[in-house]
């Protein structure tokens, strides 16, 4: 028998192993679909080189990206208190991409490969100290989506300038991929150079679960609790420019992960934020898998970018989410 | 800078498209001392067709060595930026447009009286004297005209294919689009003797091919049309693709600028050659 751990009922455990049984098999499925083929080992040099060099890096990065949209979003729909917050609608991943345009644009990235992801970090953390200094910690559910709305803008505006400055005649071509983010032909140099970063975000966010579950009660039942509402801040801050940060920089905007995924996981986790963490976590890596293989499924020879996918998918959720909102909130 | 960028795509659009615009039937051209040139493929043919001080401008881009073919040879001339504002000031008595992107300028140039020549810009190789006759016709240069078409042609007679080997190639470009069937490149690697892997990869006039296929099924000869570190652009990460370098470590590669078959001008004669360089090689080794 395992020692039960305080709070992880068998209920939790069942959840958080079909999950994570489940990303494990989305996981091989993303490793055996691609142009060359159906399967997992594919004879000859060639074949090995396909696995290890192109299948592995699009599967470890849609596994620790969707990780991190999942529970960034968890984090902060909790952290908020609000159930349209989600990185890339409240202008963090809008953040991440200006400064990942900056670090290449500027040529810092090709002095220091690490300046791109560092980029992404710096853009993600000021973008959303910005939000949250502009909705005001107790700033209804409009307020910030609003917030987030302009500092999208604003990095929108910028990262178009900065490419529109540039002497690159790929300009507008560059703005897509910015802006609908792909996990095509990425390369296990830039697997190295954002998974540090975004696991060390990850770790940071699952540390307020407990905090979380604190603050269903309000501010004052939290911090006679004992948490520290301040270091939460900062950990779910500083988490969050960590993974989305690291994880934008890499493959450009995909969106609404982290408004999907805590919402249709919520019911199942017994509306707890603390168990919603790890839940979403495994949850968004589960999504963004899913759906990195069916883009290639469904189109195997145009190169359908998976933001374009989260996109089609996220958006219709997002309106479905702002009429219940304005219902529950109606007078 | 946002009109380079834009002029190129207008370029890409044109190769997507297949458009070719008729030429205007214009009045017999006198010798126009004044010219102005919006576009840098006609920048490249007005260059080698009449004496430097005809010309009154050009775009910025003919001096850049990144997308011109004769980038010191446009050095020390006068620049636009494409404006129709811009152009008036300069009073030209002849302005070359390019067939995308300036629309809207060509049509305001042209109520306000200026004489604007629309030079097409060339769907395949047979498209290249067309685009010279026009430019020379139009600047009253009919006979240099000539004699560029004859040098051009005779050079692309030496790039022909002497026996039925057919060695498949790819041009694997920033953000891993490849030129496909039906594109300018496409005529060009055909001319040199070469079959386009592209179409085997399903794709069409342009397209981006995975790197997955590229390894799956490699070219005999891979040519990349830029180098990772030429422009600072997220999208040049695929030609940093460790599966590019062992793609080149392993079969033929060459390096192909974009700016030797970006225009449809007589200079495409150098990527040509190379291309044509580049199939004798495989050849000899075949045998």
């Amino acid at each position: 028998m395992m020692p039960r751990l305080p709070g992880v009922e068998a209920r939790n455990v069942r959840l958080l192993g079909a999950l994570a049984a489940a990303v494990v098999v989305a996981f091989l499925l993303s490793l055996s679909v691609g142009p060359a083929g159906f399967g997992l080992s594919f004879p000859g040099e060639a074949g090995a080189l396909i696995f290890r060099e192109i299948r592995l890096p699009r599967a470890v990065l849609g596994a620790l990206i969707g990780g991190a949209l999942g529970l960034s979003g968890a984090a902060l729909q909790g952290y908020l208190r609000n159930p349209l917050a989600e990185p890339s609608l409240v202008g963090v991943s809008g953040g991440a991409a200006l400064g990942a345009v900056l670090a290449i644009h500027l040529g810092l990235s090709s002095a220091l490969a690490l300046a791109l992801p560092l980029g992404g970090l710096l853009g993600a953390a000021l973008a959303m100290l910005a939000v949250l200094a502009l909705a005001g910690a107790h700033g209804g559910p409009v307020t910030l989506i609003l917030a987030g709305l302009a500092v999208s803008a604003i990095a929108t505006a910028l990262i178009s300038l900065a490419l529109n400055l540039s002497q690159n005649p790929f300009a507008a071509v560059e703005m897509v991929f910015w802006m609908m983010g792909s996990l095509a032909d990425r390369s296990l140099t830039q697997v190295w150079i954002a998974a540090p970063l975004m696991l060390a975000g990850i770790g940071l966010l699952l540390t307020v679960a407990r905090a979380l579950d604190a603050l269903t009660l309000g501010e004052d039942a939290a911090t006679s609790l004992g948490i520290d509402l301040a270091r939460t801040r900062l950990a779910v801050v500083a988490g969050t420019a960590l993974a989305v940060g690291a994880a934008t920089a890499v493959t450009g905007i995909i969106g609404f992960v982290g408004l999907i995924v805590p919402h249709l996981l919520r019911p199942l986790a017994g509306h707890r934020p603390g168990l919603l963490l790890p839940a979403s976590l495994l949850g968004g890596a589960l999504m963004l898998l899913v759906a990195d293989v069916a883009l290639r499924l469904l189109a195997p020879w145009v190169e359908l970018r998976i933001g374009v996918l989260t996109a089609l998918i996220g958006a219709p959720f997002f309106v479905w989410l702002v009429l219940r909102t304005r219902s529950e909130l109606a007078p | 800078m946002a009109r380079r960028s834009f002029a190129l795509h207008g370029l890409m659009a044109a190769a997507l498209l297949g458009a070719a615009p008729a030429l205007a039937s214009d009045p017999p051209p006198a010798k126009p001392l004044r010219i102005v040139s919006l576009d840098l493929c006609a920048d490249q043919l007005l260059i080698e067709l009449v004496e430097r001080n005809r010309i009154a401008a050009v775009t910025f881009m003919a001096a850049d060595p990144a997308v011109s073919a004769i980038p010191q040879k446009a050095r020390g001339l006068a620049v636009t930026r494409g404006a129709a504002e811009d152009v008036l000031r300069i009073d030209p008595d002849l302005v070359l447009a390019g067939p995308f992107g300036v629309s809207a300028t060509v049509d305001l140039l042209r109520r306000l009286g200026k004489r604007v020549v629309v030079v097409p810009q060339p769907q395949d190789l047979g498209g290249v004297a067309d685009a010279v006759r026009s430019v020379a016709r139009a600047v009253g240069e009919a006979a240099r005209g000539e004699a560029l078409v004859a040098d051009f042609e005779r050079r692309l007679a030496g790039v022909a294919p002497r026996s039925a080997f057919r060695p498949t190639a790819v041009i694997y470009q920033v953000g891993g689009s490849v030129s496909g069937p039906g594109s300018f490149a496409n005529s060009a690697l055909a001319a040199a003797g070469f079959r386009n892997l592209a179409a085997d990869y399903r794709l069409s006039r342009g397209g981006q091919v995975p790197l997955e296929s590229l390894l799956a099924q490699p070219p005999d000869l891979l040519v990349l049309a830029s180098e990772a570190n030429e422009y600072r652009t997220a999208l040049a990460d695929n030609l940093r693709h460790p599966v590019i370098g062992l793609l080149r470590r392993r079969g033929a590669s060459i390096e192909l600028p974009w700016r030797l078959w970006l225009c449809g001008t007589p200079h495409v004669i150098e990527a040509l050659e190379r291309l044509g360089a580049a199939r004798g090689r495989l050849e000899a080794r075949a045998r």
